[in-house]
């Protein structure tokens, strides 16, 4: 396999199969496969373009509980020799300093089928970024302003191949597209699309969208306090995400540090907020198991307000003991250090139809099309700090009024979600886009929301 | 070779597994791309890693990565394209060639961009190392860990002891059709450990010797050893616990003085980011954000005190943001960027540099692996000493604030104006004195009346050079490991108890 590139005419599980082999005793590989392709622009103008075509090849020996992993990006039998070396090296220096607590490699079972993948978005064609950066730009021209973002696809096959059975593939596709809209004074507005198809990315719809948010009005400065606030499906998304951590962690949970330590069963949130882990569901970006080659199935986090389930991998689950099996969320290969965590939250959307009704009845408040360098100040009080951006106004009996300048909030977002009043009956998959390391897209489907209580805490000077 | 300082470098041995750069090939492919191209280069690199950690007792994350591959960026019209592959073959590069030409060609047309010249880069380099991290067993770094890991858990409110270590070396080669040909070795190591204690629903976490990979340096195992985790795990694992009782950081307006840890990360965010050029020229505004700083500003604009003097320093010994040429074969080099309080220069990268006119590269361009293209980063970007002695001399000249010491939340808006952070404890100072010790602290500000703030700054002897190995930026996300040199530093009249 040395040097060569992989054979779309033989399944990526299969090479998965004979680099097992170079693993001796209990092990199990990863494959992961990117193609991928990003071109971002600035200034109505490209500024960069990436095209990403490589594999992670990463093998997981287990010994007496304890794991020892090697990653390289090489299908050669020699570098996968020496990686398995490696792996079975780290693993027996673990089991020297006496018996880890990894409860073994999961049993094979058959993942469902949750789809995910679209061909033509994989074919990557950068005539059809060039193209949706041109119909952004023009969008932005027609409105005076420039267009700044990317258009980012991708394909990634995931195989895991382990010495207990374990036998599974997945290719799934994503494809995200941003428009920031700006004016010469500096006044933006945000808007993005996110899907399992390129071809669902609609450029001048996003950049419409992303026009419409930039004000010619001067913005205004909010005094610190409460105010009630609408959030724009990017910001519940962003909140979700941190939430997601924070509260669903089973290991963080175990470990007592995990907001909903003590409290599954109780009520933590608004009544009509229903969130859930959906892996399958069609709207957001399907994945059949997790890094441990478990199937992943729906998981209901927070019924009718009342917090249900948090998620687990295998060691994670071992840990809490009584009979808690693996939920589907393991990070990585043998569970991620820091634990396991949902990475497809639906929030079930409300009875309003839509962000005007939210609005409707705030004498004054705050509307958020987004929020920006979130960051957790207090783990366990789900306490988050960060600014608004890209489309920050001041409502006022019920319409928006001006635009304001970026505000800093610092609110909890168990908080918030307990002081939410109202949802609308949509909802968006909003995405992060920002792909670090090997492309991983996840997103939150979630809708608009209205709570009080919103807790600004600064603001810059100007701008 | 190429020296950069008064430490001597030593050359590294070829690596055994084919790892040596495939110059000729680089070379061919740069040679067909300039006929196809206005600009094109070849970056190969080779990335080992070893990340091992033990977790309440229990080994953990024994894991090595490596990684090789080489991206092709090439700048056709005025459209650049990178295709990145794990394919170093003569038939994978050609394929990757073709990719970034025909990338470059569907951009939407724009106009043409002049790069400033680059004097070629022809040479090997590599960073310092004592003591080679591959060298010592993986049962030694084990058990080092195990000892300070066993040490964190004074308490049985120490719900999770954290312990771990990290060695990267990198190897670079990059070939241009400017006639650059070099090649780089940079080796990283470091280590450090984490308590966190919980009562009540309350978390409370301590660090050693800080957050964000601040305990890692460009430097061998000796640096590992230099930190004596064992040694500073019970003080460590006592001040977790010691915070769940401790009163919540009162609010108001105080002078604080920061450890010089938490000072890197307030250099890294209100300064080093909003001097990045293409910050600065909107080329970032879609992801990073732009900057509170404007181009006209550089020169004249007052960025802070009379004492603020920083600079970017990409030859500093040990900074983890130290090579002998960036990722487009500009040299390094040490540059001011606040003199006396006025802002006097900033980071840039060939692209931003023609942007703005400028007749060079500021030197600053790095790129995350093969698979990434170059973008402005920071290099070392650090606070100069001042004359205040050490610590406890300007603890010992403060009559009434707060000390304030690892970092543990951290939040900057888009334009790197308006920040605020959480530090896992702050210590009460009264008439010269350290007092009580208080949880949860905060502290909020606006650049520029921040750093008009700073009164004084500790001497050269209290000047550390710390890591920050988490700093994202660019679409695909790029992480960056950077350094930044501070002694601890007072700033008068400042917001604190904010969260």
């Amino acid at each position: 396999m040395s040097g060569e590139p992989l054979r779309h005419e033989e399944a990526l599980v299969d090479y998965a199969e004979r680099a097992l082999e170079h693993l001796a005793g209990e092990g199990q590989v990863t494959l992961v496969h990117e193609r991928s392709l990003t071109s971002r622009f600035a200034r109505s103008r490209p500024t960069q373009a990436t095209e990403v075509d490589d594999l992670s090849v990463h093998l997981l020996c287990v010994r007496d509980g304890q794991t020892g992993s090697a990653v390289i990006n090489s299908l050669d039998d020699g570098q996968l020799a020496a990686a398995a070396g490696r792996a079975l090296a780290a693993a027996q220096a673990g089991a020297g300093a006496g018996p880890g607590d990894y409860p073994g490699l999961a049993d094979p079972a058959p993942p469902p089928e949750y789809g995910g993948h679209d061909p033509r978005t994989a074919r990557l064609d950068p005539a059809e970024a060039g193209a949706a950066l041109e119909a952004a730009f023009e969008e932005a021209a027609r409105s005076g302003l420039e267009a700044f973002g990317i258009w980012s696809a991708g394909e990634v096959t995931t195989a895991i191949a382990s010495t207990t059975g374990v036998h599974v593939e997945q290719a799934v596709t994503d494809a995200y597209l941003k428009v920031i809209c700006r004016d010469a004074g500096g006044r933006s507005g945000f808007a993005s699309d996110a899907a399992v198809a390129s071809a669902a990315l609609d450029a001048r719809g996003v950049a419409r969208r992303a026009a419409a948010k930039v004000s010619s009005q001067d913005a205004v400065a909010l005094a610190p306090g409460e105010y009630t606030v609408v959030l724009a499906p990017e910001a519940v998304g962003t909140l979700l995400e941190f939430l997601a951590g924070l509260a669903f962690n089973g290991l963080a949970h175990v470990e007592g540090r995990g907001a909903l330590a003590g409290r599954l069963g109780t009520q933590v949130a608004h009544p009509e907020i229903n969130l859930a882990d959906a892996p399958r569901h069609p709207h957001t970006l399907p994945r059949s198991f997790d890094a441990e080659g478990v199937p992943k199935r729906p998981l209901p986090l927070i019924q009718d307000g009342v917090a249900y389930r948090v998620a687990h991998d295998r060691r994670s689950a071992a840990r809490a003991g009584g009979g808690t099996a693996s939920t589907g969320h393991a990070l990585a290969p043998g569970g991620d250090l820091g634990g396991p965590r949902p990475t497809n939250l639906v929030l079930a959307g409300g009875g309003c139809s839509g962000e005007r009704e939210l609005m409707e009845g705030i004498e004054r408040g705050l509307y958020v099309t987004r929020l920006w360098y979130v960051n957790v100040v207090q783990d366990g009080q789900t306490l988050l700090t960060g600014v608004t951006r890209d489309g920050t106004f001041l409502i006022e009996d019920g319409e928006l009024t001006r635009p304001v300048r970026g505000q800093r909030f610092t609110d909890s977002v168990l908080g918030l979600l307990r002081r939410t009043e109202a949802l609308t009956a949509g909802v968006r998959l909003v995405c992060e886009g920002d792909f670090y390391g090997r492309r991983f897209a996840t997103g939150v489907l979630c809708p608009a929301l209205r709570a009080h209580g919103f807790r600004i805490t600064g603001t810059a000077p100007d701008g | 070779m190429t020296s950069l300082g008064s430490e001597e470098l030593r050359d590294r041995a070829p690596v055994a597994d084919g790892a040596d750069p495939p110059t000729a090939l680089l070379r061919d492919v740069v040679g067909r791309a300039s006929q196809r191209c206005r600009y094109a280069e070849a970056r190969w690199v080779d990335r080992r890693a070893e990340e091992l950690g033990v977790v309440n007792g229990h080994p953990r994350e024994l894991a090595q990565e490596s990684s090789r591959g080489v991206g092709i960026r090439v700048l056709a019209g005025s459209g650049w394209g990178l295709s990145a592959t794990a394919d170093v073959s003569p038939a994978g590069l050609g394929r990757a060639l073709d990719r970034a030409l025909a990338i470059a060609g569907t951009q939407p047309a724009g106009p043409e961009l002049s790069l400033p010249p680059v004097r070629p880069a022809i040479g090997q380099w590599s960073s310092p190392c004592r003591e080679d991290p591959s060298t010592i067993s993986l049962e030694t770094k084990l058990a080092l860990l195990v000892e300070a890991d066993a040490a964190l858990r004074t308490d049985r409110r120490v719900v999770r002891s954290e312990a771990e270590c990290l060695s990267v070396v990198t190897r670079r080669a990059l070939v241009t059709s400017d006639g650059t040909c070099c090649g780089q070795t940079v080796t990283e190591c470091g280590a450090g450990i984490r308590a966190f204690a919980v009562e009540d629903g309350d978390v409370q976490v301590r660090s050693y010797p800080g957050a964000h990979g601040a305990g890692v340096a460009a430097a061998g195992w000796e640096h590992v050893r230099a930190l004596d985790l064992p040694g500073q795990a019970p003080r460590v694992g006592e001040e977790a616990v010691a915070l769940l009782s401790a009163p919540a950081c009162p609010s108001g307006r105080k002078a604080v003085i920061l450890h010089d840890e938490q000072l890197a990360l307030q250099i890294h965010e209100s300064i080093g980011h909003a001097l990045e050029l293409d910050r600065i020229l909107l080329g970032e505004a879609s992801y990073a954000g732009t900057s509170w700083v404007e181009a006209g500003d550089i020169g004249g604009l007052r960025y802070g005190s009379d004492l603020l003097e920083v600079t970017a320093d990409a030859t500093l010994a040990g900074g983890l943001g130290t090579f002998a040429w960036d990722d487009e074969g500009v040299p390094a080099a040490r540059r001011t960027l606040i003199a006396g309080g006025v802002l006097e220069g900033a980071l840039s990268d060939r692209t931003s540099a023609a942007a703005l006119g400028l007749q060079a590269s500021g030197g600053c361009a790095r790129a995350d692996g093969f698979a990434r293209q170059p973008i402005v980063r920071m290099t070392n970007v650090s606070l100069e000493p001042g004359e205040a002695g050490t610590l406890e001399d300007l603890i010992a000249d403060t009559s009434d604030g707060l000390y304030l010491e690892g970092n543990r939340s951290w939040s900057i808006d888009d334009r790197r104006l308006h920040f605020q952070f959480g530090t896992e404890m702050a210590r009460e100072i009264k008439r010269g004195r350290l007092g009580r010790l208080y949880r949860n602290a905060s502290y909020a500000g606006v650049t520029p009346t921040f750093w008009g703030s700073l009164d004084a700054v500790c001497s050269a002897k209290a000047w550390r050079l710390w890591g920050v190995l988490n700093c994202g930026k660019g679409e695909p996300g790029q992480i960056m490991h950077v350094s930044h040199g501070a002694a601890p530093a007072r700033f008068r009249d400042t917001e604190v108890g904010v969260a």
